[in-house]
């Protein structure tokens, strides 16, 4: 008995002695190798790795940096560069465009890519019917003159293609691989592609990384494309870590677990130490806004033209900025993202309460209202909507205008917006691409359109615009150099609608380690990681 | 007793069945459209697009013909495939329930050693600074939040005194071993690299300390109530007339009869745990099926947060199985009948 105890001892002595050796092993901290992976932290929102169908900020980057465009954008945010295609040319009419693909291009089984590939992924985009299907819209036909020669025919002029084509979802696929996995850009698509899955463990592209591996909720691996020659890529293999928390996100980088993190708030990133961790605060494109719905069946009274612009007088704008952001961010004039075509002097929304009260008086509403305010409860881009709510209610609360505070899940609330409409809401918007466009089908209070549908345009005739769509009609058939003006028109008019009030665009937080050069966000794609080195 | 084992065991997919409708009607019945966090916003505007994903999904029938076929797939074991990641429910889950057991049982075995040793301790040292000090113990760390506490020693370990990796399993850097069972630890050990082992552990010390302290509280608590009744027994008074020694009746005469209520507690928090360790997995950026559930729960995220309520009403009857079980053996005098 004491002979088995003994032993006991001493087995329960080895395995501490293992144990606590191997906890010595762990704790190791050996200097960066140049040839270790770049980790980038970042909450994941991926909802697929197929170019058809994802539809996030983390599938815009997998998407950019995996399957390549036609079409990129420069590190100015603005000027278009060739990616896949070498040159193109669009007729006066900006009907057709025609597109020479540089011949040397590869796909990352060594197969050239080819205009056949390209048209077929345009296709399937449109026919999958999934996420990012819209982009092809407006597409009449998509011709390969050659294998190197792509002409694409429009129903009606759109000069902001080529802007689209810098939307990572245009990415070309192998077509050939990736049919021979299910893939289908027939008319049926929607009902016979089967590619989804495959394509969470595979990529077909030809840009500078192949997939290497991805586990939902946990990681996704990078590693280089040997086929690709554009540049060259600063490092080879990248992991991105879904890291959910922004203080997860910066200890992270503070300890070196992590070397890159575009989401820690202002506040967060004011605390890490400038002797490890470098933060380069950016304007973003990303907007946060309030918005009204006269249409909406919950309104109490009437939401007129005069009580919108009360409304909208009655918020202190730099407050909001100060108040959700800690000052990290900018004011907005117009539901067209600072820097984009159509916003150069622009006039800034200001808070002026005087004004607003005599807006509400010759409005019959000098005694106020109470007003339903259903919002999605969920932290965007660094803003809190509850919390940008609250101040909402109290700036609202100074011209005698109660709002009732419903903070919803997101999927709610879209219940919500598109059924009975919601009286005042809060909401964000991030770009697609480098473009006006897309946010003028979106906001503007033309017929049809999503937000003249949500602010009840069908039930209240009187906020529907027929200049925006007018204007936008001619901006799409001008060349780049007429755009400017007319979609600087049509963004006084979105500002004179009163119907969406953009509040804050959140600064950006791009913090990386000391040693990491090369990080930048970028309006289409969000983090280009092939521009990334390890010095 | 294998008849009563053999009894319940035939009586839990009846359970089961009842556990599937009731969550399966409560989620469809929830307001909100899952489809918005797949096709994005603005798709949500186009009818054609929503018409051909609701086909996708099978949400364009109606909820019974929804049912009937989510049970007729259920038990050929075909849970579904998620709306969100887009893969089947049952290789979500298993790829996640290797991390929350690995996790889960790493902090039961810290919660109920350190927890049953206090709480023993505690009852023997009855009002003195020692039941003192582990009454407060406990308390702090069954009432901290774990985010919080989670955070602050993330923050002391890892980031000020380097003693503790930051979040995750393994450093992002480091290719996890072959999957044999999932858990990094054993997959490891199996592969023979005893790094990547150390790795692991050294991954796993914090947060099972963070969720064992939360259970150790309730558990020392439990065990110091029961120790106080046990020690006043007769028998104790005898063994002790006896001369045995004071460790042997602590832990071998009165914590054996003591156990009882605490096993209770202990199946309860292992099978609570299973799907709800949420906010340390979320704070150790770890993998597990408590943030699988909440993700499905926020995106409705239908045939997850069935085969996540699947998962967790498993739990619980397997676990109360095994209580029961352990009742027996800690006590023969139970009837398993």
């Amino acid at each position: 008995m004491k002979t088995a105890y003994r032993l006991n001892r001493r087995r329960a002595m080895l395995v501490a002695a293992t144990m606590l050796t191997a906890l010595g092993l762990g704790g190791g901290d050996a200097a960066m190798a140049a040839d270790q992976p770049l980790v980038i932290a970042r909450a994941f929102d991926f909802n697929s790795l197929d170019p058809a169908r994802g539809w996030c900020d983390s599938c815009q980057i997998y998407l950019t940096n995996v399957y390549e465009t036609l079409v990129g954008l420069d590190a100015d945010n603005k000027t278009l560069k060739p990616r896949l295609a070498l040159s193109w040319e669009a007729n006066a009419e900006q009907t057709q465009y025609t597109f020479k693909l540089d011949p040397d291009a590869v796909f990352s089984d060594g197969s050239p890519v080819e205009a056949k590939d390209v048209k077929w992924s345009w296709e399937r985009l449109h026919n999958v019917k999934g996420g990012p299907s819209f982009m092809m819209d407006g597409v009449k036909s998509i011709e390969a003159a050659d294998a190197h020669t792509l002409v694409v025919t429009m129903d009606a002029p759109n000069s902001e293609f080529l802007g689209i084509l810098t939307a990572p979802y245009t990415g070309v696929i192998n077509s050939d691989v990736a049919m021979a996995n299910g893939a289908s850009a027939n008319e049926d698509a929607d009902k016979t592609d089967t590619a989804e899955g495959w394509f969470l463990a595979n990529s077909a592209g030809s840009g500078p990384y192949m997939l290497a591996g991805y586990k939902p909720d946990d990681e996704l691996r990078f590693t280089a494309n040997p086929h690709f020659k554009r540049s060259k890529v600063g490092i080879s293999d990248v992991v991105m870590k879904h890291t959910k928390d922004a203080v997860a996100q910066a200890q992270m980088l503070e300890n070196g677990s992590a070397d890159v993190a575009m989401q820690i708030d202002p506040d967060t990133a004011k605390r890490l130490p400038a002797d490890k961790v470098t933060t380069d605060v950016v304007a973003s494109y990303n907007f946060i806004y309030v918005a009204l719905s006269p249409g909406a069946k919950g309104n109490k009274v009437p939401l007129s033209k005069d009580v919108r612009e009360a409304i909208a007088m009655a918020l202190d704008y730099d407050g909001i900025i100060e108040f959700t952001v800690g000052g990290a961010g900018n004011p907005q004039a117009a539901p067209i993202p600072n820097g984009f075509p159509g916003t150069a002097d622009l006039p800034m929304p200001k808070q002026d309460l005087a004004k607003a009260k005599e807006l509400m008086a010759k409005a019959g509403q000098a005694g106020g209202f109470e007003i339903d305010a259903i919002f999605p409860n969920m932290n965007v881009y660094g803003v809190d909507l509850s919390l940008m709510m609250q101040k909402v209610q109290q700036d609202l609360a100074q011209i005698s205008v109660k709002a009732n505070l419903q903070p919803v899940e997101f999927s709610v609330w879209r219940t919500h917006i598109s059924g009975d409409g919601i009286p005042l809401t809060a909401v964000f918007y991030a770009p697609d691409y480098y473009g006006s466009a897309q946010y003028v089908q979106y906001f503007a209070m033309s017929e049809g359109s999503p937000w003249w549908k949500r602010a009840g345009g069908a039930n209240d005739s009187s906020i529907t615009n027929t200049k925006e769509g007018e204007l936008l009609t001619q901006a799409l058939a001008s060349p780049e150099s007429a755009k400017e003006g007319i979609y600087h028109q049509i963004a006084m008019e979105m500002i004179g609608d009163k119907i969406i009030l953009p509040v804050v665009s959140p600064n950006l937080v791009l913090a990386h380690g000391k040693s990491i050069g090369g990080v930048r966000y970028s309006a289409c794609c969000n983090l280009p990681i092939d521009e990334i080195t390890r010095q | 007793m294998k008849r009563y084992i053999l009894r319940r065991l035939v009586a839990m997919p009846l359970l089961v069945l009842g556990i599937v409708t009731v969550a399966f009607f409560i989620s469809h019945a929830t307001q909100g459209d899952p489809l918005v966090s797949i096709l994005g916003d603005r798709q949500m505007d186009n009818p054609e697009v929503v018409a051909a994903a609701r086909a996708r999904w099978g949400l364009d029938r109606s909820l019974p013909v929804q049912y009937f076929v989510y049970v007729r797939n259920l038990v050929t074991g075909d849970l579904g495939i998620s709306i969100r990641t887009k893969q089947p429910v049952t290789t979500d889950l298993m790829a996640r329930l290797p991390a929350t057991l690995e996790l889960v049982i790493a902090a039961m075995l810290v919660g109920s050693a350190v927890g049953i040793a206090l709480g023993v301790l505690a009852a023997r040292f009855r009002d003195r600074p020692f039941d003192h000090l582990s009454r407060l113990f406990a308390l702090v760390g069954s009432s901290l939040p774990v985010f919080w506490s989670g955070l602050i020693l993330l923050y002391i370990f890892s980031v000020k005194v380097d003693w503790i990796p930051g979040p995750g399993r393994l450093d992002a850097r480091t290719t996890p071993p072959e999957t044999v069972t999932g858990f990094f630890t054993i997959d490891s050990l199996l592969a023979g690299d005893l790094g990547t082992f150390a790795e692991a552990l050294h991954h796993l010390a914090l947060p099972a300390l963070v969720l064992g302290w939360a259970v150790m509280g309730i558990i020392s608590r439990m065990v110091r109530a029961s120790m106080l009744d046990v020690l006043s027994q007769d028998y104790v008074l005898a063994a002790r007339a006896r001369g045995a020694r004071e460790l042997r009746v602590l832990f071998h005469h009165a914590l054996r009869n003591a156990l009882i209520p605490t096993l209770t507690i202990i199946g309860f928090s292992f099978a609570y745990l299973i799907t709800g360790a949420v906010l340390t997995e979320t704070i150790f950026s770890w993998p597990g099926i408590g943030s699988y559930a909440v993700n499905a729960a926020r995106n409705l995220d239908y045939p997850a947060i069935m085969g996540v309520t699947i998962i967790g009403g498993l739990a619980f009857l397997i676990t109360n199985l095994v209580t029961d079980i352990a009742y027996a053996v800690a006590d023969p005098r139970i009837d398993m009948q």
